[in-house]
């Protein structure tokens, strides 16, 4: 896929069709608003495509059939993108994201509303994460990346994304009195 | 530190990630032989079965996709236009294929041209195309106050030229 679209740019909207809600999740978990989310997701989109011929594949045959480094170095640049937002709106999300936004079950209404207060509970504690651990959380829970592609994006050693996760967990644990 | 040189710290973040492997994968070992933290464990089944995950709205996604489009098919014209893979030549006709029924005197020094030109399209070009074409179109056109003056200019060049001959 990566390849198609190397070779012919009109192929890229295979790759966007598939990272889209993953970039979009991402950068919604970090910016706490939609439209700054889109805003961020746009300009990930465009920069990947602008700069897709700089993207160098460092997956192995021994890693699998299909493997691809394409999606640690898409986050890297989502990560920049939204660190930069992130600074210039000098959004510190003590309450990044309440659980409004969480899609209420309509034929279980009681249920629904205990699920969306634990969830508001849960990512607001996630929210509350200083820099690389909230990330962390967010790209392993929610974009479901392995230990070795959060490392790729955050530029750190597995062993200390492992850590880094580890201890977010810990503090989560702590806030939500676990 | 321990025997194998990792210290306590770094033991259970290994504990964590496995477990964490195999919560994600819809795996959870019920009974592990590793010692995790049973507060780790809990708030992790939690945050993997609460944290939402979102999609932005179908206008967004669709518009985005306009714009990749478009970006990508900018990306492609330089290429046909002399980029990594070589100048991509399209012959461009500059008389119309049939003949016009509504023909004019004109139509006779139309005949002198080359039937078509080998051009290689990019912006520039394309732009100086569509100015010659619009005023060629005028000068066949009789009732434009542009093909007027265009026939004028035709007509005081052709007097001038017989005049010195």
């Amino acid at each position: 896929m990566v390849e198609a679209a190397r070779r012919d740019p009109a192929r890229f909207d295979a790759l966007y069709r598939r990272y889209l809600a993953q970039v979009y999740s991402y950068a919604y978990y970090e910016l706490g608003d939609h439209h700054a989310a889109e805003d961020a997701t746009e300009r990930v989109f465009l920069g990947a495509l602008a700069n897709l011929h700089r993207f160098e594949e460092r997956a192995k045959p021994a890693d699998g059939d299909g493997a691809s480094t394409f999606r640690v170095w898409l986050f890297q640049i989502a990560r920049n993108i939204v660190s930069n937002e992130r600074r210039t709106a000098r959004r510190r999300p003590t309450e990044p994201i309440d659980e409004t936004t969480v899609v209420a079950d309509p034929l279980n209404v009681e249920e629904s509303v205990v699920r969306r207060e634990e969830a508001g509970a849960a990512m607001r504690a996630v929210g509350r994460l200083a820099g690389d651990r909230r990330r962390a959380l967010i790209l392993r829970f929610v974009d479901e990346m392995s230990t070795a592609e959060i490392a790729g994006v955050l530029g750190k050693s597995e062993g200390a994304v492992r850590v880094l996760i580890h201890r977010a967990l810990r503090n989560v644990a702590r806030d939500l009195g676990a | 530190m321990t025997v194998l040189g990792r210290d306590a710290g770094e033991i259970d973040a290994l504990v964590t990630d496995r477990y964490l492997d195999s919560l994600l994968a819809g795996r959870p070992r019920l009974a592990s032989a590793e010692p995790l933290d049973e507060a780790v464990r809990l708030v992790s089944r939690r945050l993997a079965g609460e944290l939402p995950r979102f999609h932005p709205s179908f206008r967004f996604e669709e518009r985005l996709a306009l714009r990749l489009a478009e970006a990508a098919a900018a990306m492609r014209l330089p290429l046909a236009a002399g980029g990594e893979r070589g100048a991509s030549a399209v012959p461009i006709p500059l008389r119309p294929p049939a003949p016009d029924p509504l023909g004019t005197p004109f139509d006779d020094q139309l005949g002198e041209r080359p039937e078509g030109r080998t051009v290689l399209v990019g912006g520039a070009v394309a732009a100086s195309l569509s100015l010659a074409g619009a005023a060629w179109l005028a000068w066949r056109r009789r009732g434009s106050p542009m093909a007027r003056a265009a026939r004028a200019a035709h007509q005081q060049r052709t007097r001038a030229g017989l005049r010195l001959t």
